[in-house]
């Protein structure tokens, strides 16, 4: 017999009771695991998306709004625009891979069944530049040469939509018929959405010869983000944006929604622990006599608060291990739950469960035990066995 | 023969309220190493507390009190605390076992808190001892009030003490068991235990070989039996 199986047994004569105070604590951690993991996951899964973007740093004109960079991103048009010696200073900076220029334009377009009107969105861009920017394009069909003209690769999910495939002639821009030669297969991302045409041919259709909206940047060393774009901000037309500033835009959304659930958690923990409190002094008062009992067979009061400690982080252990079992078995359930609450989320899967934060649940959980533990456990430890046998407590 | 406990002018009060009760009034108590002594009186003469400063449970308002030859007024409650689990057994009338344990496991409870390990066979001595080898596997529940009592004075037993203090162990019990749990102190007592037996019941207090009668908080009788 030691401590352990004293406790166990000790909390099996009042096994309602005990289940019920594991029970709570299961469910405080199984929120707790599923809110942190959810945190890591939502973290990962923005990274990834501002990876896949390939371009670690946007160049849009100076005095377009700060929020210009995330319109970009998803394919609003700005009316103002750089010009090709921008292009050429940028290209020009220490550190660059590759500075691509793009020509962002809409036009108005029929939808072929509903014959509603839809903005479309198209991009001039340098064929090569953007293979090289997003490697993992694949087209059904052919990708055009920077010289074409009247040729158009569209978005997966754009062409599903409107029925186009290779050989399809659609009308874009003022009195332009364009061939689709090749349909990108899906991306996951913005892409989808898009018309592509070569540059040149998008600046002439649009008549805005020599123009771009946007350079897109590609550095060759991640960490050098911040003096590149140190750099390219000293070029008087040009204001920099980068992937890091627009994704901690959404991460503070995201940050200020977060902080609400964690208080929210931090109440329930709170509430938890006074439960548990509540309970075991409930209990160490019931045991009164027995503690006297184990005082005059030579047990110290060390002795009693240990055996206390013990059944306390017994109880808050095993709500830990049911409450993260729980959280892992539910987390399709709560991540549906939590993505509908956030502002933003990225389309992978937002929980990660990874072994350190099975670990710090389950050590949270066993501190928790401290913690609610020392006061019962000190109060039991006080007593004097006289006291104890009498059942003399106030 | 050696005195195992002396007691000189011990005094005990305590406060309920404004009221102070006299619980022990200058109290002299001597056992020699050995001896079966019981102490008898009415409820609220004083002898539970008399029995509890003997067991280092309990401090005297006043007085001395040496056991083994050893000053123990003042100790702190550390020392009183090792003091006891190496030199007391104790023996309460409602038995006070644990009722998730089983009988062999109450047996063991003291060793865990004297950090000894004595072994199975110890454990087993002790149960042939108060006459339950065949019941160490069942819980408190399943046994009877006598069985209950033997598995509390193994309990008291499993240190190998000096003195066993036992504070009305019958009291709970039939007659005919009482008799048996006596015939089973008077056996330990034979193999040299020094017994302080506590009880209402003056017949079997009789069967002890010094009995100690006390009334308001005084001892006012001290009667030696052959």
């Amino acid at each position: 017999m030691n401590f352990l199986s004293l406790a166990a047994k000790n909390l099996l004569r009042r096994r309602g009771r005990t289940l019920l105070t594991v029970l709570g604590v299961a469910i405080s951690i199984t929120v707790l695991f599923s809110l942190l993991s959810l945190n890591s996951g939502y973290e990962k899964e923005l990274n990834k998306e501002v990876n896949s973007m390939g371009v670690h740093i946007l160049a849009v004109p100076k005095g377009c709004p700060y929020e210009a960079a995330s319109l970009v991103m998803h394919g609003g048009v700005i009316p103002k625009y750089l010009s090709a010696s921008d292009l050429d200073n940028v290209s020009n900076i220490e550190g660059i891979e590759l500075a691509t220029p793009m020509l962002m334009h809409q036009f108005i377009g029929k939808d072929e069944e509903t014959g509603e009107v839809v903005p479309h969105v198209v991009f001039g861009i340098k064929i090569n530049d953007t293979k090289r920017l997003k490697p993992w394009w694949k087209v059904e069909g052919r990708y055009f040469t920077d010289n074409e003209t009247d040729v158009m690769i569209v978005g997966h999910g754009l062409a599903e939509k409107q029925n186009y495939s290779v050989g399809s002639v659609m009308q874009a821009g003022p009195l332009k018929n364009f061939t689709v030669v090749g349909i990108l297969e899906q991306t996951g991302d913005q892409d989808d959405q898009f018309h592509f045409i070569p540059l040149t041919e998008a600046q002439m259709v649009f008549n805005k010869k020599n123009k771009i909206t946007t350079i897109a940047v590609k550095v060759r060393d991640v960490g050098k983000i911040a003096a590149v774009s140190e750099q390219m901000e000293k070029i008087p037309d040009i204001q920099v944006v980068t992937m890091t500033q627009i994704m901690g835009t959404i991460m503070n959304l995201a940050g200020s929604a977060r902080s609400l659930l964690l208080t929210v958690i931090a109440i329930a923990l709170i509430i938890s622990a006074f439960g548990i409190i509540n309970t075991l002094l409930m209990s160490v008062n019931e045991r009164t006599r027995e503690f006297g009992m184990m005082k005059s067979i030579g047990a110290s009061g060390l002795d009693i608060a240990r055996m206390v400690m013990v059944e306390t982080v017994f109880i808050t252990f095993s709500g830990g291990i049911i409450g993260t079992l729980a959280a892992i078995v539910g987390s399709s359930l709560i991540e549906e739950f939590v993505k509908g609450m956030l502002p933003y989320s990225p389309k992978g899967s937002l929980v990660s469960l990874s072994p350190e934060l099975i670990a710090f649940a389950l050590v949270f959980s066993v501190v928790l035990g401290l913690i609610c533990g020392l006061y019962p456990a000190f109060k039991s430890s006080r007593l004097t066995p006289m006291e104890a046998i009498r059942g003399g407590v106030e | 023969m050696k005195s195992i406990i002396v007691a000189n002018g011990l005094t005990k009060v305590y406060r309920r309220g404004r009221e102070e009760i006299h619980a022990l009034k200058n109290v002299d108590f001597r056992a020699n190493e050995g001896e079966f002594v019981s102490i008898i009186g009415p409820s609220g003469s004083g002898k539970t507390a008399l029995l509890n400063i003997i067991g280092c449970l309990d401090t005297p308002t006043g007085g001395h009190l040496q056991l083994n030859g050893a000053e123990v007024s003042g100790l702190a409650e550390r020392d009183l605390v090792k003091l006891r689990r190496e030199n007391i057994g104790f023996v309460f009338q409602q038995f006070h076992l644990m009722p998730t344990l089983t009988a062999r496991e109450n047996i063991e409870l003291p060793l865990l808190f004297s950090h000894k390990n004595r072994g199975r066979n110890k454990i087993d001595r002790v149960l042939q001892m108060v006459g339950l080898e065949e019941r160490g596997d069942h819980l408190p529940g399943q046994l009877s009030g006598g069985e209950m009592q033997r598995v509390a004075i193994g309990r008291a037993l499993i240190n190998d003490p000096h003195i066993l203090l036992a504070d009305e162990p019958t009291g709970n019990l039939d007659s005919d068991t009482s008799l048996m749990i006596f015939d089973l102190f008077r056996e330990l007592n034979r193999k040299g235990l020094t017994l302080i037996i506590v009880t209402h019941n003056k017949d079997l207090a009789r069967r002890a070989e010094k009995m100690y009668t006390l009334r308001d908080g005084k001892i006012r009788v001290c009667e030696i039996f052959s």
